[in-house]
């Protein structure tokens, strides 16, 4: 027992750290992480799957002119529980959650919401203040 | 606190103390330093998620029912897919299903050592603690590389599985897995031959095969006493009648054969894990078609947890909801081995003997009405009922 507590104190003392220097050192994430919604409008065809899946009400979706492809996501970061089940049920690809876009925190509420969406359309909703589609 | 020694005393602990993370209120009757008596009082974690799951369509309700445990959550979405795909009738791809059983193995790998340093911390041997739980990250690491989260993978969703086995995470599991398999037979090792550690663990919270039985509890804590019950080989779901795990049978009873029967466990996790990755079954990761409405009908689904048999019972009434989804997690059937093992042990042992069911509160704390035996007046609680009931219990409480 003694020797092998040698072996192991002296392995220990020329070891790396087990604990990470972050933020110093920034350990990539995996590609397979979930990081924060993005959305692009090319593609979207208005159905609503990726609001009506989301466990965490964290979509605010508006149909301004469903025939012109008109919509406006919105993306609240501070509900998301980043479960992935959006990009999933998207058959058309337009929601990929960033491996990159890990460190959410913030001292303001306000900035975690994310609205995606043409400008001009962007602030119809907001200047309107438009109820989201289905809400 | 000259008390002699015939006289009695009751110690109450909890919701909080220090021994335990998590709140469950005990009082136990002591007569000097030996425990006479032991009550047990849950439910201060109670989240109402059976309540929740009816409020949501099929697919939220997978993700509620993920967030039951911090450690196995893997394992209550499996459970919970694996009941709506059977009400849905879908057919679940084998490779689908063999993923899902890496993960589930990967999960117990990480339970099994996340325990093993918590029991080490209770018996006061905090380098056991640092050193699995050091150890415990390469099973974390893994984790995140295949799914890309350490705790909530979401790996399911309803008809199969989200992401396929890429080469590099096989190669990670495979090397993460030698390492984690020759620390394990070094903590078998410790904590079958130190002397202290012993002293902690032999001969306490001893519990025969026919208390086991008559208690009926479940998972590594009924397998240490001898009692062959495991849904991997009773019931196989996913892809364990293919790829099938073999039981770790004990027969002493006590705390030290729990760890032994934990740790065989991981070892055993460690093959299953090799022959899963060598013969993980080609084909598609999802059903080609999963409905948003279920037919009307009712399921059981059972799992093995790594505490033990993990129940579902899921209802549908043909609509994009559950109508009612009942869970029944592992810590609930061994609660009542605590109280009966404690009796006649020491105080100071009564956190290792509670320790060494593995317990998880919050996802154990759930409305349950107890009928005595041949007491059978069933009672249905309709909504109604349950919130006439909840008004006057808070009126009770309050006066």
């Amino acid at each position: 027992m003694k020797i092998a507590l040698f072996t192991d104190l002296a392995r220990s003392a020329f070891r790396r750290p087990v604990t990470e220097r972050y933020p110093f050192e920034k350990r990539p994430a995996p590609p397979l992480y979930r990081g924060q919604v993005s959305w692009t409008a090319e593609g979207c065809t208005g159905c609503m799957l990726c609001v009506k899946d989301c466990p965490a009400e964290a979509i605010d979706f508006f149909t301004l002119d469903k025939a012109n492809k008109r919509f406006v996501f919105r993306y609240h970061t501070d509900r998301c529980t980043f479960c992935g089940q959006c990009a999933y049920s998207c058959r058309f690809s337009c929601i990929t959650l960033d491996d990159e876009a890990w460190e959410l925190a913030g001292g303001d509420r306000a900035a975690f919401v994310v609205t995606y969406g043409r400008p001009e359309d962007i602030a119809r909703v907001e200047l309107e203040e438009l109820p989201a589609t289905g809400a | 606190m000259n008390a002699p020694a015939t006289e009695r005393f009751v110690v109450p602990i909890g919701p909080q103390h220090p021994a335990l993370k998590e709140p469950g209120h005990f009082e136990f009757t002591v007569e000097g330093e030996t425990v006479v008596d032991a009550t047990v009082r849950l439910g201060y974690a109670h989240r109402g998620i059976e309540k929740g799951a009816e409020g949501r369509n099929w697919t939220q309700t997978l993700y509620l029912i993920e967030r039951i445990c911090g450690i196995c959550s893997h394992i209550h979405s499996t459970a919970y897919a694996v009941g709506v795909e059977q009400l849905a009738e879908v057919e679940v791809p084998a490779r689908a299903q063999a993923i899902r059983e890496i993960i589930c193995e990967l999960e117990r790998v990480h339970s099994h050592l996340l325990w093993l340093g918590v029991a080490a911390h209770d018996a006061g041997f905090d380098t056991l603690f640092m050193y699995t739980w050091r150890d415990r990250e390469t099973v974390m690491d893994i984790l995140e590389t295949m799914s890309g989260n350490r705790v909530h993978y979401s790996a399911n969703v309803l008809g199969g599985v989200k992401f396929d086995l890429t080469d590099e995470s096989a190669v990670a599991i495979l090397k993460g897995v030698e390492f984690l398999e020759e620390r394990t037979h070094h903590y078998r090792k410790v904590v079958s031959e130190d002397a202290f550690f012993l002293q902690r663990t032999r001969g306490v919270g001893t519990m025969t095969h026919a208390e086991a039985l008559a208690l009926g509890v479940v998972g590594p804590t009924a397998r240490a006493s001898g009692v062959a019950r495991d849904v991997r080989l009773d019931a196989p779901y996913v892809a364990y009648a293919d790829f099938p795990a073999r039981i770790q049978l004990l027969t002493a009873g006590d705390l030290e054969a729990r760890f032994l029967a934990r740790l065989d466990e991981l070892l055993d996790s460690f093959r299953l894990i090799r022959v899963l990755v060598a013969g993980l079954p080609a084909g598609e990761l999802t059903a080609k078609r999963m409905p948003r409405k279920l037919k009307p009908g009712e399921v059981i689904s059972r799992v093995e947890a790594p505490r033990g048999e993990l129940f579902y019972y899921i209802r549908s009434t043909g609509g994009e909801q559950p109508d009612r989804v009942k869970v029944r997690t592992p810590t609930l059937c061994n609660m009542g081995s605590v109280i009966t093992q404690t009796i006649g042990h020491n105080l100071a042992d009564v956190p290792m003997i509670l320790v060494g069911i593995d317990p998880c509160f919050s996802c154990n704390d759930r409305a349950v009405t107890v009928r005595r035996a041949g007491d059978d007046n069933g009672r249905a609680w309709a909504w109604a009922d349950l919130r006439r009931y909840g008004i006057d219990y808070y009126r009770r409480i309050r006066n």
